[in-house]
């Protein structure tokens, strides 16, 4: 009896089992469970031990009076010594600010942005638009070098004089050239897209009922802005709080480019003599970026309130700005996008005909014969007036590294993308399942996570006696993809939620495969969103510098080729490089946006 | 006791955090494994010079030879045959070893990239036939001390070689760790008029040298050393924490040597200046009591906080010349890579004459710049030992082997009759002049080593020395507040 009640529970257990990975989301999940955990904790694991490991010729060898081991004395030291505040105090208080400040700027500058394109008749939206993503598009330090060219002076900077005072003989203060302000400037318009796509999206889809109705009742405009409006668009500031603060936080390059010292420039700059100690930077923001997990856990029990008003409503009421208005507050506009988003190109383009690097005495001199064009056609790397590079267009340098980049991008994007996708899949299906909330949690972790601390969490893990891929694809591509596959699980997950489940059970009544229910239906249905998710690790991929600074060498990729030439002043290769970027970026969107309808400022979580 | 259990209550709640973000799955397992290996010592493991000659049968040699030999690794028996070998017998040797094969090199800087070619070029004239792939990495700033560590991991390694700077980190991470080895050429010693087993240091390729300039469109001159941290001057420098080598300048000033020169300097000085330093310097006497440092360590310190403290942090020595020479930086100062002046093309705002190398005016006082080295070794784990020190020794014994560096200004191989060579074909002290014999650029006549390391006052780094004061003079600088932080801080 014992016997038969025994085989009867194991038939049964075999059943459930059976029935379980008879639904490829679950496949999908177990598999992407145990690829997302690994892929996300064991470089944290790694970077954990290195907190404790002795490292010969360092701060922790020195004090412990061993060169290997392992010792506390690394989290003795930066949390206790004289260096403790220069260390770890201060820069951790100028990235929570600098972080902060980005995302204010961001939410501000990309909101109202948002709100004056979908919510109003101002004109020239379509140029607009299209122009307002440049800054996204372009690495963030470039925006960085540009405000450095523009606003520098002999006078205050100790540099040479930037375009404003050779020009205009007009000084900017210091706190305008350098430190917390100009870095949250930039790094503000770099992510203000971010806000625009997410922002705008809400804007776009709002059913305009609540606000005719506090209208009709007389509410007075700004009440219903603060009262009714803006209320609505909280799950998507938050979203944009979401994205933006982690990736502030993480940002190297324009802290560095503008003089303020941020726990990523400190981890740089401790990394020869105070390894361990670093180690323990890298970690305190990644814990900053599992706080920001958390909040998001907080955000999204918040946003059920708010279901009601991301429907699609045909009544989407636009606020007329008057005929004066409507064309002043666009050329305002133009104005200021020229500024972030032409301008750099423009400035790009000059920088590369330039005798000297930010040499601009043909603006001043009117005389042409001070430009030249020995940056691009210089075949002899032998000349002394390029540094002993050739020009740009025969620098092999440069365009293997291209190369490189866009081998990296397509991979990441395609292994990301596809991966995103199926999560984002799983995940809508299995949605009140805990695992299914683990693995998505998981698969999003390394995005909130600093890309600075994620490639030093990298470069430990893979530099060992058994694994060693430092400066090799695929190690860039491993961490890319680690780090951009929220990208798409995000963008597939909010689509795959807007899908009602009948439209799948209705083609598996008819008994079609999970292959053609996925190409046939799913997959054209939500094609919009699953290119974003596609498209967005391509971008992003190009010109990623944190993530991948530690984990290759210049002349690898783009971004670190990039970074290079600007440290070394060889401001005309890096401009060159830039505007390469920018018109490789422009290509595949456009391509991208012919062949499926999708563009990049439809962007995440789609129309 | 306290400061550690805060610590280890911190380093805890951090790692806690840390995993139960990560879906909460699992306890802290991450305890240290500490006190492995404990016994570990911090001291070199790097052994001694080759011994005596083979044909030595005396006794003591005898028997010091198999202690010696036992003690050596495969790549360290290698090169010890290599040091005795001519170089033409070590390019045939490469020849057998590497032909067909693919060199690996990693180094500061990039030139090593043009100098693989001749390399092959050379071994081409022994071997018709031989042919070899190469790729020369890069790695910025101080990421290549990274690279060797974690190739150094492997059983054979990806580098076959390295050219390498900051002697500092040298000792303490490559060579102390037993990572990097040093083979000395034969003819590279033989010109030096020594021997490779009584060579004891690391092999250089050459000496480059950092030089005070500053920018001539004004009225300000620079006299003496001790006025690049004058009152209200910000010299333009590499961030120290960007490239080491500038903090071992900084370093090796509290050498007695140079410490002395920075005194010699101060009493040049007018009296109103000398005013204006002597607090600062009063204020370093017990500083430099308590960090060991020798009689005229003050004035070290007083000139090396001055310095932390004024200076303009730039990214790199290219933004700096191209700043200098434009006619906007009036008055502008800066200690820069003397070579970098060959680049500058003349416009209508920039021009190499509105620049001045401090060391090179009439009356100048005090130190003129700082030099360091570019060393090669061969990794212990290299893949083709016998090709990497026959690259090594055609670098450092053949003029074309220099030529990737020697056609440049500021850069002086360590080898002397290449240096010669080297100065013989490009003319480097003439290198203001214009093909017509008239002088155009006065900055641009390289005065060369000799000049810059007598006259020319160049401080000098010394590796271990820089290792020996890198965690007390090292960790005093790091206490002064930067001119560049303390301005953002603001």
């Amino acid at each position: 009896m014992g016997e038969k009640t025994k085989t009867k529970s194991s038939v049964i257990y075999l059943n459930k089992i059976k029935t379980y990975f008879s639904k490829p989301q679950n496949i999908i999940l177990l598999l992407f469970g145990i690829t997302a955990t690994f892929g996300t904790v064991a470089p944290i694991v790694a970077i954990v031990k290195d907190t404790f490991k002795i490292h010969p010729g360092t701060i922790d060898a020195h004090l412990t009076g061993r060169a290997t081991g392992y010792s506390t004395a690394n989290y003795v030291d930066l949390f206790t010594s004289r260096l403790a505040k220069s260390n770890l105090w201060t820069p951790m208080l100028n990235t929570v600010l600098l972080a902060v400040f980005t995302c204010l700027i961001s939410i501000v500058f990309g909101g109202l942005f948002a709100f004056l394109i979908t919510r109003t008749n101002l004109k020239f939206k379509k140029y607009l638009s299209s122009i307002f993503i440049f800054p996204y598009i372009m690495p963030q330090w470039t925006l960085a070098v540009v405000w450095q060219n523009l606003f520098n002076s002999n006078a205050v900077t100790g540099t040479s004089n930037g375009l404003l005072v050779s020009l205009f003989g007009l000084t900017a203060p210091k706190w305008w050239c350098m430190g917390l302000l100009p870095c949250a400037v930039v790094l503000g318009l770099h992510y203000a897209p971010f806000a625009y796509i997410m922002i705008g999206g809400i804007f776009r889809n709002m059913d305009a009922n609540l606000e005719e109705a506090a209208t009709i009742l007389d509410t007075p405009k700004w009440k219903i802005m603060t009262r009714v409006t803006l209320p609505m668009v909280k799950p998507a500031i938050l979203s944009t709080i979401l994205l933006v603060f982690g990736s502030a936080m993480g940002s190297y390059p324009v802290p560095h480019y503008l003089g303020l010292t941020t726990l990523s420039t400190k981890y740089v700059s401790m990394n020869s003599k105070y390894t361990g100690e670093a180690s323990i930077l890298a970690i305190i923001m990644m814990i900053f970026g599992i706080m920001i997990l958390g909040l998001n856990q907080m955000s999204l029990k918040s946003r059920k309130s708010y279901t009601t008003v991301t429907g699609k409503s045909g009544q989407i009421s636009k606020i007329n700005l008057g005929k004066v208005g409507k064309y002043a507050i666009g050329i305002v506009l133009i104005v200021v996008t020229f500024f972030t988003s032409i301008f750099p190109i423009i400035s790009f383009a000059i920088e590369t005909f330039l005798p000297n690097p930010g040499d601009y005495s043909f603006l001043y001199t009117g005389d042409m014969n001070n430009l030249t064009t020995k940056w691009w056609v210089t075949r002899d790397n032998n000349a002394g007036a390029l540094y002993g590079q050739p020009g740009i267009l025969f620098n092999k340098t440069i365009w293997h590294a291209f190369g490189g980049t866009l081998l990296v991008a397509v991979c990441c994007a395609l292994v990301a993308g596809t991966i995103g996708t199926l999560i984002g899949y799983a995940v809508s299906k299995n949605r009140r399942s805990k695992w299914a909330n683990y693995v998505n949690n998981m698969a999003f972790l390394p995005y909130l996570m600093p890309s600075l601390a994620v490639g030093a969490a990298f470069f430990i893990l893979f530099s060992n006696e058994k694994i060693n891929l430092f400066n090799t694809y695929a190690l860039l591509i491993i961490a890319g993809t680690v780090k951009y596959i929220p990208f798409a699980s995000r963008a597939a997950l909010n689509s795959m939620l807007q899908l009602s489940g009948e439209i799948e059970e209705a083609a598996i009544i008819q008994d079609l495969s999970w292959f053609k229910r996925m190409f046939r239906i799913i997959i054209p249905i939500q094609k919009s969103s699953i290119i974003s998710g596609y498209m967005l690790p391509f971008m992003t991929c190009l010109r990623e510098l944190s993530l991948f600074l530690l984990l290759c060498t210049q002349g690898f990729i783009l971004s670190t080729t990039l970074d290079y030439f600007d440290e070394m002043g060889l401001y005309a290769f890096s401009s060159a490089i830039n505007l390469i970027l920018i018109v490789a970026i422009l290509i595949f969107n456009t391509l991208v946006n012919k062949i499926t309808g999708a563009s990049l400022d439809e962007g995440i979580g789609g129309k | 006791m306290k400061k550690k259990a805060l610590s280890l209550l911190l380093a805890s709640c951090m790692i806690a955090g840390t995993l139960a973000g990560c879906g909460g799955g699992g306890a802290a397992q991450q305890a240290p494994a500490a006190e492995q290996n404990t016994d570990a010592p911090v001291a070199g493991t790097e052994t001694a010079a080759p011994a005596a000659d083979a044909g030595d049968d005396s006794a003591p040699a005898a028997e010091a030879a198999p202690v010696d030999e036992a003690n050596l690794t495969e790549t360290q028996k290698i090169i010890r045959e290599a040091e005795g070998m001519s170089m033409e017998d070590l390019a045939k040797k490469a020849i057998e070893e590497s032909n067909g094969a693919t060199f690996y090199g990693v180094g500061n800087s990039s030139r090593g990239k043009s100098a693989l070619p001749l390399f092959i070029e050379y071994l081409q004239t022994i071997d018709p036939s031989y042919n070899m792939e190469f790729e020369w990495q890069q790695p910025k700033n101080n990421k290549i001390f990274e690279q060797l560590t974690a190739d150094s991991l492997k059983d054979t390694g990806t580098f076959a070689m390295t050219l390498i700077q900051d002697g500092n980190q040298i000792e303490s991470k490559m060579v102390q760790t037993g990572i990097l080895d040093t083979y000395i050429p034969k003819e590279w010693a033989e010109a030096n008029g020594t021997t490779p087993d009584a060579v004891d240091g690391f092999l250089p390729l050459q000496t480059l040298n950092k030089v005070f300039m500053y920018n001539n469109t004004g009225s300000v001159t620079y006299q003496n050393c001790w006025d690049f941290v004058g009152e209200g001057v910000h010299s333009l420098y590499m961030d120290i924490d960007s490239e080491i080598v500038g903090k071992n300048f900084l370093y090796m000033l509290t050498e007695d040597k140079y410490a002395a020169w920075l005194k010699e300097a101060f009493n040049a000085l007018d009296a109103d200046k000398q005013a204006y330093f002597q607090p600062t310097i009063q204020e370093m006497e017990s500083e430099a009591a308590d960090l060991g440092l020798g009689a005229d360590g003050a004035y070290a310190l007083a000139w090396i906080k001055l310095w932390v403290e004024s200076y303009n942090a730039q990214t790199d020595d290219g933004p700096i010349c191209n700043t200098l020479v434009t006619d906007s930086a009036t008055d502008q100062s800066g200690l820069l890579v003397y070579s970098k002046l060959r680049s500058v093309e003349e416009s209508a705002g920039v021009s190499v004459n509105n620049i001045n190398v401090a060391a090179y005016q009439d009356g100048y006082t005090g130190i003129g710049g700082y030099g360091y080295c570019h060393y090669l070794f061969v990794t212990e784990n290299s893949p083709l030992p016998w090709t990497a020190c026959a690259f090594i020794a055609y670098m450092t014994c053949t003029e074309d082997g220099f030529s990737a560096w020697g056609k440049d200004m500021g850069g002086y191989s360590s080898n002397p009759e290449v240096a010669a060579a080297t100065e013989a074909t490009y003319g480097h002290s003439k290198g203001g002049y214009d093909e017509a014999g008239t002088l155009q650029f006065e900055a641009k006549n390289d005065r060369g080593y000799d000049w810059w390391t007598t006259d020319g006052e160049l401080v000098l780094e010394d590796p271990e020395y820089c290792a020996s004061v890198s965690f007390t003079v090292g960790s005093w600088i790091e206490l002064l507040t930067k001119y560049s932080e303390g301005e953002a801080a603001e």
